[in-house]
């Protein structure tokens, strides 16, 4: 393969990323990585330093755009970032002393759960008539955003907001622990738990995995792992599709959002509980 | 000072900042590797870290700024200096968003993002001693 020809189809790569990050509220590792290994054939710690690159380019495209538009609740986004940040600390400071197989088939077992809820409420386009949780009128946790689709306003309310950043801080933990990103925990979060739509979810999502990703990313450049001709396409593609996203996300409804995020929870609850129990290594 | 627009700003120009360097780093080695008449070859170089090395990855600031005060620069140097640009701006978003809840008086939020820098600092030097 040519330089060119390698360049212009990550580039090509990281820009579909992009897009299904910025929608989606993921980084873009869950894509990126099984791309960059067995397409172009990357190393892994190659591949991983693409995928902080990626989460952050994708944070840093999507949630300008997002935050401008209204989708991404900055003050939601920030509550919650301390206790997903909280729980990596945690996590890094528990490697090698909690077995992580055990939170593995956990969070595996509460995705599963995560999937199930999914599917009942496939169809809600926003939940009606939640009473009002105290914690997020202290912290001005609700908000509004103007649905282009629907054509008005849509007010929302954050609740059980300790159920939520609970989950988040497990994510965070998981994270710290397994050196994973933790995007679609903190969908499921705030989308099944805390009953706030799904479009401000991802949308929020991709504010706050920015942050969590900068705490580790310091590593992965000291390590080497960074690798300027592979990070250079992903960033810029990613950025590009990220922002591109946005522009999507407005026009599909939030039932749309959570069909296409479906899948992702099925396999990561699939893949989870495998690794739990020991049968994937 | 609308947070959310502040914040937002900052992403976009430190996204825009980092893949501009990026960019004119990349052009430059692959201009460079031309005249050399030594392609990159990427795709093999990329297949594993010791050969990724060859074309030379810096891994700490000092590097990056004795390559850069060269002249011409590193090209390489030029688009580490974009991925450290990247790197650190959602730390950046989160001092802005800071500093703008100070000045609508929103001292909680203002210290939610004090809190958040901290734990990134902890998280960055936890990571480094680890």
């Amino acid at each position: 393969m040519s330089d060119v020809v390698f360049l212009v189809t990550l580039l090509g790569a990281a820009a579909g990323a992009g897009v299904l990050g910025a929608i989606l509220g993921l980084g873009g590792g869950i894509l990126l990585v099984p791309i960059l290994t067995l397409f172009f054939g990357v190393s892994l710690p190659y591949a991983m330093g693409a995928s902080i690159v990626s989460v952050i380019a994708t944070s840093c495209g999507a949630a300008a755009g997002h935050l401008t538009s209204g989708l991404a609740n900055i003050r939601l986004g920030l509550f919650l970032a301390l206790f997903t940040v909280t729980g990596a600390l945690a996590g890094a400071s528990l490697v090698g002393v909690v077995p992580p197989r055990v939170l593995q088939a956990l969070f595996g077992l509460a995705l599963g759960y995560s999937a199930f809820t999914t599917v009942r409420q496939l169809h809600v386009e926003v939940a009606e008539s939640l009473t009002a949780d105290p914690l997020a009128q202290r912290f001005g946790l609700d908000g509004v955003y103007h649905d282009q689709l629907l054509d008005r306003d849509v007010a929302y309310r954050a609740v059980r907001v300790r159920a939520g950043a609970a989950v988040m801080f497990g994510a965070g933990l998981l994270s710290g622990l397994l050196g994973i990103g933790s995007g679609a925990f903190k969908v499921l979060a705030m989308d099944t738990f805390m009953r706030l739509p799904m479009k401000v979810s991802t949308a929020t999502s991709n504010f706050m995995i920015g942050l969590t990703a900068a705490a580790s990313a310091g590593v992965y450049f000291g390590r080497g792992d960074i690798h300027p001709v592979i990070a250079t396409p992903v960033a810029l593609g990613v950025l590009v599709g990220s922002y591109g996203g946005t522009r999507l996300i407005a026009r599909l409804r939030n039932a749309t959002v959570r069909k296409l995020f479906l899948p992702i929870v099925v396999y990561l609850a699939i893949s989870m509980l495998l690794h739990g129990l020991g049968v994937l290594k | 000072m609308n947070v959310e627009r502040a914040t937002s700003r900052i992403l976009l120009l430190g996204g825009s900042l980092a893949v501009a360097l990026m960019l004119v780093g990349l052009v430059a080695l692959e201009v460079h590797a031309a005249r050399t008449a030594h392609p990159l070859d990427v795709a093999h170089v990329v297949e594993n870290r010791e050969a990724g090395r060859s074309i030379g990855v810096f891994v700490s600031l000092p590097q990056i700024a004795r390559a850069l005060g060269r002249w011409p620069p590193d090209p390489v140097a030029v688009i580490t200096a974009g991925i450290v640009v990247l790197l650190a701006t959602p730390a950046t978003a989160l001092v802005v968003a800071l500093i703008a809840f100070e000045r609508l008086g929103d001292h909680a939020y203002a210290a939610i993002c004090a809190g958040l820098l901290v734990a990134l600092v902890c998280g960055f030097l936890l990571n480094v001693a680890g």
